[in-house]
């Protein structure tokens, strides 16, 4: 079973070295159109499903807490789906949330910025600094998303295998260049990895259940365990400690659910101003 | 037929992987060697050489240029030193420093900081913790000197060709994706592309040959035409003319010399 999670900085770009990747290796291809499935699943529209993989939280947009819970059930179904197949996966943010699964193959591809530029702006007929600025701004603005929603810079090469730049190797070659590096064996799944990927999917169902009611939580499986550590006042400690519990432990195998409740140091200080 | 160059962090696996694939391709691997011909051909010191290209540059050194002067030579020397192909370059700023030449492979390995940190500590007998800092204030530098020198940062993945990160891939792995990167047509020296090589080669020893005494100068060649470009206005032209004079006769592929004081630099120039 072999993955290979790919990030690009133009969504049409990724898709077309992802289906040729697939097609060249006779894999399955996974995109945005999974999104469908999650949305009759778990009842959330597409567009918003859509929504929190682009935008960044604002006041006035999405809220913090409704993009975890988003990305939470985008997660769980991605997570599931690598784990039935040799599977190429595009613009579902796969590269963020498998980082830990060693036998992902994580690849970025740069476009060329005159092709992007275009992109960006279409009909527009820009200058180099016009263009150039454009790209900062659209780089800026998925940095900001990818922080925001897993804490990593989607833009930093070190949380990538290889980065491609397509300014002068061709779309073909980039995608031989992917075809072959997945033959390595340190991307091939063995049972340890493979285990990695299974608590990556029992932590993301906990997700989905948690986020809703406690949008703060860290979540954490290994094999039947799951950790949960979230914030709370002291008193309130054992209710939320057994709520947490309850709402974990209905997740099929998980037998034994750990859960750490930290000061709310802020809260308990607004209440004592009161 | 084509020149790579591999820039590296301290203990990331690039020194290796540039050997190899040097031996893999048999092309000629070149490093700090070149800051010896620069030293030579200059009559620098080369510890001058070495701070210019590793530290980045105070305060003082900002307004003094001594460091854009020593970079010009190192620049000089490499650019000489690769004219003919078939050479890997690993060391500082390859990528920066061959700027606009289409058969430049530019290649940047990396590694993970906790592996970096291992290989320091193991080598320098210092504890983890040390060793990671001595990391990370190494990177910091060099972010510096790039960001204060050419305005970019070396992370930015948009300056080079590939990324290899030596961690699941190992060494072996990186050798083969650049060499099998290197053998693609596009990267392949056409005669056009040599012309720039031969351009860039004689723009780089004309401003050697003239920023200690004029450092704003910017030179652009083509086709061996060279255009000097002055930012001081028409006091320091004149001398410039005076200078270059000698310039046609000690330097190769020049077919004549013009010196411009007004306007901003035409692109390209060095």
């Amino acid at each position: 079973m072999t993955i290979i999670a790919i990030s690009s900085d133009s969504y049409r770009m990724g898709r077309e070295i992802g289906e040729k990747i697939s097609k060249r290796l006779g894999y399955r291809y996974l995109d945005r159109e999974i999104l469908k499935e999650i949305s009759a699943g778990s009842g959330i529209s597409e567009e918003k499903l859509l929504k929190a993989l682009e935008k960044t939280p604002s006041a006035l947009g999405m809220s913090a807490r409704d993009q975890a819970v988003y990305l939470a059930h985008i997660e769980k179904k991605v997570i599931g789906e690598f784990l039935k197949d040799n599977v190429v996966c595009h613009g579902l943010a796969a590269h963020l949330y498998v980082l830990g699964v060693s036998h992902v193959l994580k690849v970025r591809v740069l476009s060329n910025p005159e092709v992007l530029g275009k992109e960006l702006a279409p009909g527009k007929d820009l200058s180099g600094d016009a263009m150039e600025k454009l790209i900062g701004r659209n780089e800026n603005a998925r940095k900001r998303w990818s922080l925001k929603a897993f804490s990593l810079d989607e833009t930093d090469p070190s949380n990538y295998d290889m980065v491609i730049s397509l300014n002068k190797i061709e779309i073909n070659e980039a995608v031989k260049s992917i075809a072959e590096a997945v033959g390595y064996k340190k991307f091939k799944a063995m049972s340890y990895s493979l285990k990695c990927l299974k608590d990556e999917e029992t932590a993301a169902e906990a997700r989905t259940i948690l986020f809703p009611r406690f949008p703060d939580a860290q979540v954490r499986a290994n094999g039947p365990t799951v950790v949960v550590i979230t914030k709370g006042m002291k008193r309130e400690k054992q209710k939320k400690a057994l709520i947490i519990k309850e709402m974990v432990g209905k997740i099929p195998g998980v037998n034994f659910v750990e859960v750490h409740i930290v000061n709310d140091i802020l809260r308990q200080a607004a209440e004592s101003l009161r | 037929m084509c020149i790579i160059t591999i820039s590296r962090g301290s203990y990331s696996s690039g020194k290796e992987v540039a050997e190899k694939v040097a031996a893999c391709l048999h092309y000629d691997c070149v490093s700090r060697d070149i800051l010896l011909e620069a030293s030579d051909r200059y009559e620098v010191d080369e510890i001058k050489l070495v701070k210019a290209i590793h530290d980045a540059p105070s305060i003082l050194e900002r307004r003094g240029r001594k460091k854009e002067t020593y970079i010009a030579y190192i620049r000089s020397a490499l650019v000489s030193r690769v004219r003919s192909d078939n050479v890997v370059y690993h060391g500082l700023a390859g990528h920066l420093l061959l700027r606009g030449i289409p058969h430049v492979v530019k290649v940047r390995i990396i590694a993970d900081i906790d592996r970096r940190s291992a290989m320091e500590a193991q080598r320098e007998g210092i504890t983890l913790e040390k060793a990671r800092s001595a990391i990370i204030a190494d990177d910091e530098q060099r972010r510096k000197w790039t960001q204060s020198l050419y305005g970019v940062d070396p992370w930015d993945s948009s300056l080079y060709d590939l990324v290899v990160k030596v961690d699941r891939l190992s060494i072996a792995d990186a050798v083969d994706i650049v060499c099998d990167a290197a053998k693609r047509e596009a990267f392949k020296t056409t005669p056009a592309s040599q012309q720039k090589m031969e351009d860039l080669v004689t723009a780089c020893a004309v401003k050697a040959a003239l920023i200690e005494e004029f450092p704003e100068v910017m030179v652009l060649s083509e086709y061996g035409n060279v255009i000097i470009h002055s930012a001081s206005g028409g006091r320091h032209a004149q001398k410039i003319r005076k200078a270059v004079g000698a310039l046609e006769t000690t330097i190769g592929g020049i077919n004549s010399i013009e010196v411009h004081a007004d306007g901003n630099a035409p692109p390209g120039s060095v």
